[in-house]
Formats: structure tokens, C-alpha cells, sequence
């Protein structure tokens, strides 16, 4: 249990390839924090540098107030879970997890009373004299698991660790890893490409692109209040749907102008956006699939469009659309909401009017894609 | 106008070059090679002419038909800019070549990089000297600024090694630091100054006589032996490793003292030497790792070859030994010069050498390439689909690699003897008489071809073994999809596996071709080099027409019963000098022509 | 293919074509072992021949000549009695020490360099792996006769020829790295880095990680290092410079067969000689041919 301090930590490999440009944060006892964003983004260069495997080219990393950076992997104290498990193939399952203890030359029982403890809990008991090939993908992580809970490690690190599973697992694992941390109660680094699992699981999220941290925050303060266009696109699925459009700012009201509709600015955006004294102005609008409604005809905000793909996702309906000037959009409508009847005529082809809540809408700059609401 | 302009100045290149044949020709005797040479100037010379007028033939024509002509240039130009003759293609257009332009387009792009990837490798040296010229500045600049900002302990390190280290608590390195420089010092004293001075001369005293006073006897004539040339080289160059190796310990003594005064100055604490020992098998486990392993190869691979690469430029042989009989001496680029000349005291070793590395280029190519596509063949033989006792055909082959060579190699030689096996079946069969029993190892020509196709059985089952992986390496799915876009057998193979091999093996391809170049083991066990080319021995060894240039070098330096020569040393150096050039070439062609170097990171 | 063709292979079935295909097939391969088995069960029936005149040809194609009085042959262990008496004894002791101690030291040294190269990071080790792809294109015999002198020089060199032997192929050893870092290669790094985090060094990870997984290409390794100097001639030759008792096997027995005629006594000794050597070579390799295939196979796909 320890806190972990990021100091303008950078990493430059031999390439002269900047990975990690400057990276600051503090993570707080007992918290866990998850590092996503796409693949080469430098998350799991920032957790292998954490962890000591990685040189660290510039800046500090401390764990628990004490500077690692000159520390081996092994004098860290630290645990980690890697992506492809990383089990020894030639020793049993016992055998891995009690490695670190008999390096440490624990008295056998000792070893024995934890290792049966941690099989135990992550019901892999029956499995401990098998050789990790003999395993499935959910055993094989459930025994690196046990490996880092061992440990009794200040800081336990896991890169990517569900995403060698099938979708299924995935989530129970996901679950499981929830659990794990409650019962384990230290200070958790994980790293993921997968937003769901970020919002799921993080205390707070740590958002990076191409080296850089785009945001850090809650998962409700990085859905809600995104500080960029990049992180208002990644986190969410479906994607935000996002369009170059115009503000227009007339008798104290703001309006969207997209595709020709008018739609007005309402709730506490609007007030948020007087606060910051924006003017009429280019945009970028951003709406996330679930605030987009189908409309009436006759709305002032409608806008007419032509259905391409309609996704039965079971609870919802995933809808493809594309308006008049080419915008493609993506609409999400719960499934319980419509009528067999109106169900029925949602086919390639159909003409549908859409709309979408005042109360939900971002704004970027089109040129910095900073929100002009939340970004700094 | 181009083509005219290039003939023309071609045709004028041609005297240049009939000259330059001329005067390798030193002296005029009445040699072969001398007549050549005078054949290959006449030649030379013709064939500029024709040049010359096909030149301004074209010229003419070019003028004459001028309009039709600059609008089929621009046509043929344009044609050209479209098969990317001078400009690499993107995908695009590249695709929509036709498949022998697409061919033409790969030659040609492959030849162009040839000349670009050894310019770059030019460059690349280049670079390399000025950022090792600009590194020792800045080393220099960094010694200096340790010495003005340093404290008086780094200022004493400077000259006595260590003290820096011990002074502040680190003993362990700091003993070792000045053990070295003692050692050094102690070395240069008694043998390092002796060596280095000789080194420009290579002795000054050779083996003498000498009035002795024997008591008892009176004054004896007595040879007495002086400098060692050998040796002076040996240990000169020994001591100039030495030297480096000490002025770089002295450079990271240097920079330690500066370190651990910022370490020290940041308020942290030093390494002690326990720390230093756990260091050795933990983040420093790679330097005692490589520490026995780089030694060996310092000592027994590198110091030879450097020793051997001076030796080329001395008259080092059996006879000038340098301490028994003759001292030797530094002689510049003679032997070099030796070996291109057609005739130097009336023989000819730039034609010996001309044709040993022929005939080794001829051998490197069959050697490879044959027991390449048969080792294939028969690896796809044994996988094919319904042959029963794969693994019993297998172990047939792979068993004769576990026979050592030598002897399945002495022995096929002798069953190729005129009396030996081979002829007796012939015999027996009535097939021949005894008397015209085959001289398998008589003839030129029939040896050459003899030593192939045995190689081809000393090698098959090793390209066997290794095709064989690589075939049930071949994902099933490409054949599989490769079946339903409707592909025949033939296709299967010429288009999914030998493009597969090709690209998995190409490296190893290089690697055997200069492997046989080097194949001593299979020509000297079968043949000995013989039989002897009478045209081509007497100074340079006895010389056959198998010799390599690997057993060409063996012979020399095993020919010290020679009376007048001895063992050329010097000239068997000039030979492995030169047989390293035409492999490093090679090598940097076939790099050029590879589609890809592949990233051995690629396998992780 | 023509559609009468094609009807044609409809009608005969792909069984038959197929089972014709794999006749030719066949008789290749028969004809293929015989080709590369004939020259082995010829020095093993030479190896037991008595008499010097006889022809083991006549054996083989024309009886009759075989049993001619004066001109029979006759089989015995005579060669390898013979053999035990000669030097040979000494050689293959020669041969078998230096074979001992080269498989020992070489593997060692050729593992700490492949593992070097393979799992650590440090600035020379690209310029190291260029520097000996280089001097590989070097003659390696170019530095015999340097060699030669230095040992001589240290008394290792002609009566001691075993020990300088072992020195030379053992020094250079470390450039023959390039199969098993292949296979080094190949295991994950991830397990290096989990080790190093479960607090293992690196010696531990060397020992405990990659050493018990690398089994078939340390086996490959000294496999291959003790199967070397049985068949090294050149270097055996030029150090132990004509002292008898210093030769190794090759040497020796290629010295018979250079100084005899095809009928002579040390022809058939030759053969003798041959067959002990191949022998246990043979079996030996028999038994672990699994792990050579693997490691020529790996290496070559690797490059």
C-alpha cells in the first residue's frame, strides 16, 4: 500500500522516439487508476517504467515518497499482471505462484498457507499441480493474478490484463478484478485500450494520446465533461457523433445550426457557455449517440436523414443514418421505446427525422478541439 | 541522341582501357598472360570502333529523322518513366504493369540499389568516423571540465588510477583501477617500450655471428640470434590493444570520479563494493556474462586477424621467419601488387588467382543452389501426401550427418580412384575395360563436376532437415486458398512455396554461399586441390584445378619444403585479405538485392 | 487441362493416378538410400576384411571372382585388432578428451553470449553483433598460422597439441551464437520481466527461467560441439605438426590413407578406424536427433 508520484516523467527510446512526453501524476493510497487510449499511446510504456522495466529517460517516479528510478524491478516491491499472463511454462501452477516467496526464501509452510489461500480464493485449487499449458485462458489469468496477490506488493501494476480473453470472460474477469480489489485494498495501476473497462473499473481514468495525457479524471468527469474532442470520442461507445457547425448566440440564447436544423442550446450548457462569454462562432458539435432522438416532422430542429444500417443490439437499436449533406450519424434508441410497427419500417431506405437534447451537447474548438466549456 | 552520345563516349573509354591492359603487362616476355593481355587489347580496341561508328551511325540517323525521332525519344522516355526505370513506382502504378515489365521493373530497381545501398554504407562509414571524431572532442572537453571542476581527489585520480575511488570508499574498484595501471606500467617497462619501438622496423639485428668467448676453448664463431621479428609484431600489436584497452579504463576512472562527486554532492550514498559484486550478476549480468567469451574472441579471433592483415604488408614466410634465418621487414603494397601482376620472376599469379577465384565462385554457386532446390525436391518427395515411413526415409538421410565428414569424404574419394570401387563395378559389369577405367580425379573437368555432385550428397540431408521445417512451417490455409482460386500443383509450389523459402531463407542462402567458398573440408578431403594445373604451379604452391582459394591458402602456408619460396605467409594473407573482400562484397549485394533486411525483432 | 483430359483422370479415378505418383515416388527414395547407405556398408564390410589383395567388389557383383583361389576373402577382426595396437588408441583418447571439454566449455561460453544478446539492451550490442558478422567473412584459417606460433611459443602447440586445441576452439566459440540466441528469441520476454518483478536477478532468470526452457537447444549445442573436433582436420593437423601422438582421429587416420595404396593394410585399418568413430557418433546422434532437427531447423529459420 503506497502512493505512486509521476514527476515530469519522459521516455525516449534509442530511435529518438519520444513515447511519454512529460508525464505528471499523483496517485493516491489505495487508489486505482487505469491508463487507456489507443495502442501506441504510451500507456503501458508509463506502467513498464513504474514498474522498472523500462529505463526511465527523464523525471522522477516515486513510490511511497522514495525516488525508484535507479531501483530494479525486484527492490520496487511492487506486482504485475501482464497481457499474456506471462506464467512459467515449466514449472507447475503451485510452483508459479510460490516463486517470488522462494526467492525470497519464505519457510515452505508459510509459502504453502499463502498459496492455498490465494488459490482458494480465485477457486483454482484444483488446478495447482497442473502446468500452466494444461489451462484455459480465464485459469491461466486467474493463476497470474495469484502470482502478483502473493506478493504482498505496495503497488499492484496490470497491463492489458483481460484482453487475451474472449468477450464472455472478459466481463466476469472484470468483475472479479473488482472484487480482487476490494479484498486486496492496496494501490492499483491498470492499463487498457478498452474504455468500458476503464469506466468500469477506474477510480479515476487517465486518458493518453501519442505520449500526451489528454485528461485525467473520474469516470463521470471524463464522460460528462471531456476536456477534448479526443477524449469526448473515445470514451463512449458508440462514438460521439461530432459535426463542424456554427453557435449563433441571438437574445441571450445559443443555437446549433447542424444540417440546417436550429436547435437551442438549453439547460446547464447554455449557462455554462454565457458564464465563459462565448460569441457566434464555428464549432465543433458533439452528441452522443444516446442524446439523439427521433423527431417530428414538423420540429424546428428536426433534421431529415436516410437510414443505411439499422444494429439490433437487443436493448437498443444502433442506427446508422446519413443526412442530406452527407453527415453520417449514429442514433441510439432503446428498443422499448418504439412499436413493432415503427421497428418494422426502420429499413435501409427509410426517411427519418432526428433531433437531439439541448442539455447534451459539447463544443470544440474546431482548430484546438479543446471543449470550450471544460477545456483548459 | 542519348544512345548515340553513350555509344560514342563508350567507344572513346576503349583505348583508355586497352592502356591500361597494356601496362599491367611488366615485363615483355613471351607468357600466356601476356598474349592475352595483347589479344584482350586488340579486342578492346575493335570493339571501341564499333562503338564509335554504331555512335555516330546513330547520330546521323537521329539528325536526319529528327521530328519522328525526338517524338519516339519522348514516347520511349515516357515509356520508361512508366515502368519506373529510373524512379521508384508507388503500388499503384506498379500494379498495373504487365508481369515481364513488372520483372524488368524488379531487376532494375534491385540494380539501383546496389550502387545507392553501398553509397549509403559509404556514408554511413562517414558518418561514423566524424561522430567518433566528434565524440573523442567532446570526451576530451568532458576530461577536462572533470579536471578544472574537480576536487583534489579526482585531480590526484588522474594520475594515479583509483585513488578517487578509494578515497571516497569505494576500495574495491579502486584496487582494481590501480592494479591495472601498476600492471601497465610494470608491462611497458620491462616489454611494452622494447616492442613498440621495434614495431616500425621489425628488428634491427638479425641472426648473426659472433666471436664467443667459450672458457677453456678460446674465441668461437657462433650464431647468435638477435631481434624477433615475430614476435615484435605479436606483442606490438598485443600492446597497442593494450594501450587502448588502458586509456579507455583511464577514461571511465576519470568519469567515476566525476560521478561519484555529483552522487556525493547530491547528499546519496556511493555504491560500496558488495553492491558492485550484486550488481555483477544482476543489471550488470550481461558484462560478466560477455567478459570470458569477448576475451577469447579478442585474443584468438581478432589479435590473428589483425596480425594476419599486417602480415600482408611484411615479406613474412618460412624462409624470412624472423628469427632463425632472416628477420622480415615491412614491405608496403609488394605483395599486393604481386598478386595482380601477370608475371613476376616469369609467373603469373594474377592469372592463378584469376582462376582459383573463378572456379571458387563456380563451386560457391553450384554447391549452394544445387543442394538448395534438390535438398527442396526431396523434402517435398518424403512429405508427400500417401508416402508410408516418412520418418524411416528421414532417418536414412539425417543419419549420414552424424558420420564426421572426413571419413565418408576420404572414403568416397577413394571409390572414385582409377583402381577403387566405382571403377571395379564398371569393371565387373563389363560395362568398360580395366583398361579405360575412369580417372575420376585425373581429369579437370570430370573432378570439378565429381566434387559437385559429392557435395551434393554430403549436403542433401541437411537442406532436407531444414526444408522440411520450413515446409510444415507454410500455414495449410495458403494452399488451402491457393486450391480454391484453382491453383495446379506446379503453381502451389512455384507461387506459395518457394516464394516462402526464398524469403524465410535468403539469409541462410548468403551465409552457406560464403560457407562454400570456404569449404576446405570437401574439396581438400576429396581432391587435395589436384589434379595439378602444371600451367599455374611453382611459386605460389602446387596448384590444382579444384583448389579454392580456402586450399590455395592451406597449400601455402603448408608449402615450407619449398626451396626458394617456403611458405609464403605473406602472400597467404594477401589471399585471405582478398577472399574476405569478395565475400563482404557478395554479402553487401545480396543485402542490397533482399526485399527486406528483416528486423530481428520481428521473431519476439 | 483439356476437358478430355480431364474426363480421362475422372475416369482412371485420382486414386490410381495418385498411387502411380507415389510408385515413382518410391523407387527414388529407395534408390536415394541406397546411393547415400552404399559407401557407409562398404567401409564396414572393408573393416573386417582380411586379406589386403582381395576386391570387396567381387563380393558385391560377381561372386565367383570372389571365391578364385588365392583371390577369396576372407573376414575377421584382425583391423581392429590391429588398430588397438597401433596409435590409434591414443588418437580417439585425444579426440575424445578434447571432444569432452569442448562440448563442456563451448556451450557455456556460446549460452552466456546468445543469452547476452538476446535478452539485454546495452549500447555495443549491435555494433558487437556487426563487428563479428564481419570477422566472420575473415578465412578462419587465416589465423593458423599465427596461432600455430603463439601456442608453440606457449608449449601448447605439437606434443601438447590437445590442450592448444581446445583453447583455439573454445576461444572463438562465442561467435557461434547466432541458433540458440534464435531460440532465446522465441521465449517471451514477458517472463524475464514477470521474474524480475517476483525478484529474481538476472543470474536467477538465466538459471531458473530460460536455462530449463531452453533445454533442446542447450542439448543442440553440445551436441553439436561434441560432434565438431571428431571431424576437425585443418587446425588438428597444422598444430600437431607430424608429432603421431598428437594427432586426432581425422588426422591420423587420413595419414594411413595418404601413405598406402587402395590395397594395402592401412586401406582396410582406415575403414576399421572409420567405423569406431562413427559409431558411437551415430548413436549418439540417434538418440538425440530430435533436439538437432530442431535446433537446424530454428536456425535456419531465423537466419
Amino acid at each position: 500500500m503506497a502512493s505512486v508520484k509521476l514527476t515530469n516523467v519522459k521516455k525516449v527510446y534509442d530511435n529518438n522516439v519520444v513515447a511519454v512526453h512529460d508525464f505528471n501524476l499523483d496517485i493516491k493510497d489505495k487508489e486505482f487508476v487505469v491508463f487507456v487510449g489507443p495502442s501506441g499511446c504510451g500507456k503501458s510504456t508509463t506502467l513498464r517504467m513504474v514498474a522498472g522495466l523500462e529505463e526511465i529517460s527523464d523525471g522522477t517516479v516515486e513510490i511511497d515518497g522514495e525516488v525508484v528510478n535507479d531501483l530494479q524491478p525486484k527492490d520496487r516491491n511492487i506486482a504485475m499482471v501482464f497481457q499474456n499472463y506471462a506464467l512459467y511454462p515449466h514449472m507447475t501452477v503451485y510452483d508459479n505462484i510460490a516463486f517470488s516467496l522462494r526467492l525470497k526464501k519464505v519457510p515452505e509452510d508459510v509459502i504453502y498457507a499463502k498459496v492455498t489461500n490465494a488459490a482458494e480464493i480465485l477457486g483454482i485449487t484444483e488446478y495447482l499441480m497442473r502446468k500452466p499449458r494444461a489451462l484455459s485462458g480465464g485459469q491461466r489469468q486467474r493463476v497470474a493474478i495469484g502470482r502478483a496477490m502473493v506478493r504482498d506488493s505496495k503497488v499492484f501494476l496490470m497491463d492489458e490484463p483481460l484482453s487475451n480473453l474472449d468477450a464472455k470472460l472478459r466481463n466476469q474477469m472484470r468483475a472479479e478484478i473488482i472484487l480482487l480489489r476490494q479484498r486486496l485494498d492496496t494501490t492499483f495501476i491498470y492499463v487498457t485500450h478498452d474504455q468500458t473497462e476503464a469506466m468500469t473499473l477506474g477510480d479515476r481514468i487517465v486518458i493518453m494520446k501519442d505520449g500526451y495525457i489528454m485528461q485525467v479524471g473520474t469516470p463521470t468527469e471524463v464522460f460528462e465533461m471531456p476536456h477534448n474532442l479526443f477524449v469526448a470520442e473515445f470514451i463512449g461507445a458508440p462514438k460521439m457523433n461530432v459535426v463542424r457547425t456554427n453557435l449563433i448566440k441571438e437574445g441571450g440564447k445559443y443555437f446549433v445550426t447542424p444540417c440546417g436544423a436550429k436547435i437551442e442550446v438549453t439547460g446547464e450548457k447554455a449557462n455554462l457557455l454565457a458564464d465563459k462569454g462565448i460569441d457566434s462562432r464555428e464549432i465543433l458539435l458533439g452528441a452522443r449517440p444516446e442524446h439523439i432522438v427521433l423527431a417530428d416532422e414538423n420540429d424546428p430542429g428536426a433534421m431529415v436523414c436516410t437510414l443505411e444500417v439499422n444494429e439490433m443490439m437487443g436493448s437498443e437499436l444502433h442506427l446508422h443514418v446519413y443526412t442530406e449533406d452527407g453527415t453520417r450519424w449514429i442514433v441510439r434508441i432503446p428498443t422499448i421505446d418504439l412499436s413493432t410497427e415503427q421497428r418494422k419500417a426502420l429499413v435501409a431506405g427509410a426517411k427519418l427525422y432526428i433531433t437531439f437534447e439541448g442539455k447534451a451537447m459539447h463544443f470544440f474548438d474546431p482548430e484546438t478541439e479543446k471543449n470550450l466549456i471544460y477545456g483548459e | 541522341m542519348a544512345p548515340a552520345i553513350l555509344l560514342m563516349v563508350l567507344g572513346a573509354l576503349c583505348p583508355a582501357v586497352a592502356l591500361l591492359l597494356r601496362l599491367t603487362v611488366t615485363q615483355s616476355t613471351d607468357s600466356l598472360g601476356v598474349k592475352l593481355t595483347g589479344f584482350l587489347q586488340i579486342v578492346v580496341l575493335v570493339i571501341g570502333v564499333l562503338l564509335v561508328v554504331f555512335g555516330v551511325i546513330n547520330l546521323v540517323r537521329t539528325i536526319v529523322r529528327n521530328g519522328r525521332i525526338v517524338r519516339q525519344a519522348q514516347e520511349e522516355q515516357a515509356e520508361l518513366h512508366r515502368i519506373g526505370l529510373c524512379r521508384e513506382l508507388s503500388d499503384a502504378e506498379f500494379l498495373q504493369l504487365d508481369k515481364g515489365e513488372k520483372a524488368v521493373n524488379k531487376f532494375v530497381r534491385g540494380l539501383v540499389r546496389i550502387p545507392v545501398g553501398t553509397w549509403n554504407g559509404i556514408k554511413k562509414i562517414g558518418l561514423f568516423f566524424k561522430n567518433a571524431a566528434l565524440g573523442i572532442v567532446n570526451e576530451c572537453k568532458d576530461i577536462w571540465k572533470t579536471f578544472v571542476e574537480g576536487d583534489w581527489k579526482t585531480k590526484v585520480s588522474f594520475l594515479v588510477m583509483g585513488f578517487g575511488n578509494i578515497a571516497r570508499g569505494q576500495v574495491l574498484r579502486g584496487i582494481l583501477f590501480l592494479l591495472l595501471e601498476v600492471v601497465f606500467i610494470g608491462y611497458m617497462i620491462l616489454m611494452g617500450g622494447y616492442y613498440l619501438s621495434m614495431l616500425p622496423s621489425l628488428g634491427k639485428i638479425g641472426p648473426h655471428s659472433e666471436m664467443k668467448l667459450v672458457p677453456g676453448v678460446g674465441e668461437i664463431e657462433t650464431t647468435v640470434k638477435g631481434d624477433n621479428s615475430f614476435k615484435i609484431l605479436l606483442y606490438g600489436v598485443l600492446t597497442i590493444f593494450f594501450i587502448i584497452a588502458v586509456i579507455y579504463t583511464w577514461r571511465v576512472n576519470v568519469k567515476q570520479n566525476k560521478t561519484a562527486e555529483m552522487i556525493l554532492k547530491s547528499g546519496k550514498k556511493l555504491k560500496s563494493g558488495k553492491d558492485d559484486l550484486r550488481s555483477m550478476v544482476d543489471d550488470q549480468f550481461h558484462k560478466t556474462l560477455m567478459a570470458l567469451p569477448t576475451l577469447g574472441i579478442l585474443i584468438f579471433t581478432v589479435m590473428p586477424i589483425v596480425f594476419m592483415i599486417l602480415v600482408a604488408f611484411t615479406n613474412y614466410s618460412s624462409i624470412n621467419d624472423g628469427y632463425e634465418t632472416k628477420l622480415f621487414t615491412w614491405v608496403g603494397f609488394e605483395n599486393f601488387k604481386t598478386i595482380f601482376s601477370w608475371d613476376v620472376g616469369g609467373v603469373n599469379y594474377a592469372a592463378t588467382f584469376g582462376e582459383i577465384l573463378l572456379w571458387t565462385l563456380i563451386w560457391a554457386f553450384f554447391a549452394t543452389f544445387t543442394n538448395y532446390f534438390l535438398g527442396i525436391a526431396v523434402a517435398m518427395l518424403i512429405n508427400k501426401k500417401g508416402i508410408h515411413l516418412k520418418k524411416v526415409w528421414r532417418t536414412i538421410l539425417i543419419m549420414t550427418i552424424a558420420i564426421p565428414q572426413f571419413i565418408s569424404l576420404l572414403y568416397v574419394s577413394k571409390m572414385f580412384t582409377l583402381n577403387g570401387l566405382f571403377n571395379g563395378f564398371l569393371i565387373d559389369l563389363g560395362i568398360i575395360q580395366p583398361a579405360n577405367a575412369i580417372d575420376f580425379w585425373g581429369t579437370p573437368t570430370l573432378a570439378r563436376i565429381m566434387v559437385i555432385i559429392i557435395n551434393i550428397w554430403i549436403g542433401i540431408p541437411y537442406l532436407m532437415l531444414i526444408a522440411t521445417g520450413i515446409l510444415m512451417n507454410i500455414p495449410a490455409d495458403l494452399y488451402e486458398s491457393a486450391k480454391i482460386d484453382g491453383a495446379s500443383g506446379w503453381k502451389q509450389f512455384s507461387k506459395i512455396t518457394l516464394p516462402y523459402m526464398l524469403f524465410i531463407t535468403g539469409p541462410y542462402l548468403l551465409t552457406s554461399f560464403t560457407g562454400n567458398m570456404n569449404n576446405f573440408n570437401v574439396i581438400y578431403l576429396l581432391t587435395g586441390g589436384g589434379p595439378t594445373n602444371a600451367l599455374r604451379s611453382g611459386a605460389a604452391g602446387t596448384v590444382g584445378h579444384t583448389d579454392l582459394l580456402i586450399t590455395w591458402l592451406f597449400k601455402i602456408t603448408t608449402s615450407g619444403s619449398d626451396p626458394t619460396y617456403g611458405a609464403q605467409y605473406y602472400l597467404a594473407s594477401v589471399i585471405g585479405i582478398l577472399v574476405f573482400i569478395v565475400v563482404a562484397v557478395i554479402s553487401l549485394i545480396v543485402y542490397g538485392l533482399l526485399p527486406s533486411v528483416k528486423n530481428e525483432e520481428d521473431f519476439q | 487441362m483439356s476437358k478430355q483430359q480431364n474426363s480421362m483422370k475422372q475416369h482412371m479415378g485420382m486414386k490410381a493416378a495418385s498411387r502411380i505418383s507415389n510408385t515413382v515416388v518410391y523407387i527414388i527414395l529407395v534408390a536415394m538410400s541406397v546411393i547415400w547407405l552404399i559407401p557407409f556398408v562398404c567401409i564396414v564390410i572393408q573393416s573386417f576384411r582380411i586379406n589386403p589383395t582381395g576386391m570387396t567388389r567381387y563380393l558385391l557383383v560377381n561372386p565367383e571372382a570372389a571365391l578364385k583361389p588365392g583371390l577369396e576373402i576372407r573376414f575377421g577382426f584382425d583391423n581392429y585388432i590391429r588398430l588397438w595396437n597401433s596409435d590409434f588408441p591414443r588418437w580417439y583418447l585425444n579426440t575424445f578428451i578434447i571432444a569432452l571439454v569442448v562440448a563442456v566449455v563451448q556451450t557455456v561460453i556460446v549460452l552466456c553470449m546468445s543469452y547476452t544478446l538476446s535478452r539485454f539492451r546495452f549500447k555495443l550490442r549491435k555494433p558487437m553483433m556487426q563487428f563479428m558478422l564481419i570477422l566472420g567473412m575473415f578465412p578462419g584459417m587465416l589465423s593458423m598460422i599465427i596461432l600455430y606460433q603463439v601456442l608453440k611459443d606457449l608449449g601448447l602447440a605439437l606434443e601438447n597439441a590437445v590442450p592448444g586445441l581446445i583453447l583455439v576452439y573454445v576461444a572463438s566459440s562465442g561467435m557461434g551464437y547466432y541458433v540458440s540466441k534464435g531460440f532465446f528469441d522465441t521465449i517471451p520476454k514477458s517472463l524475464d520481466e514477470a521474474a524480475r518483478i517476483d525478484g529474481a536477478t538476472r543470474a536467477q532468470v538465466l538459471f531458473k527461467i530460460i536455462l530449463p526452457l531452453a533445454k533442446p537447444i542447450v542439448i543442440y549445442t553440445i551436441l553439436t560441439a561434441f560432434m565438431g573436433p571428431w571431424g576437425d582436420f585443418v587446425f588438428a593437423r597444422y598444430i600437431s605438426n607430424g608429432r603421431i601422438a598428437a594427432y586426432n582421429v581425422a588426422v591420423g587416420l587420413q595419414s594411413w590413407l595418404a601413405t598406402d595404396t587402395m590395397t594395402g593394410q592401412n586401406y582396410t585399418m582406415f575403414c576399421a578406424g572409420g567405423v569406431i568413430v562413427a559409431v558411437p557418433v551415430v548413436i549418439l546422434f540417434m538418440c538425440l536427433q530430435r533436439y538437432y532437427v530442431e535446433g537446424v531447423t530454428g536456425g535456419a529459420v531465423k537466419g
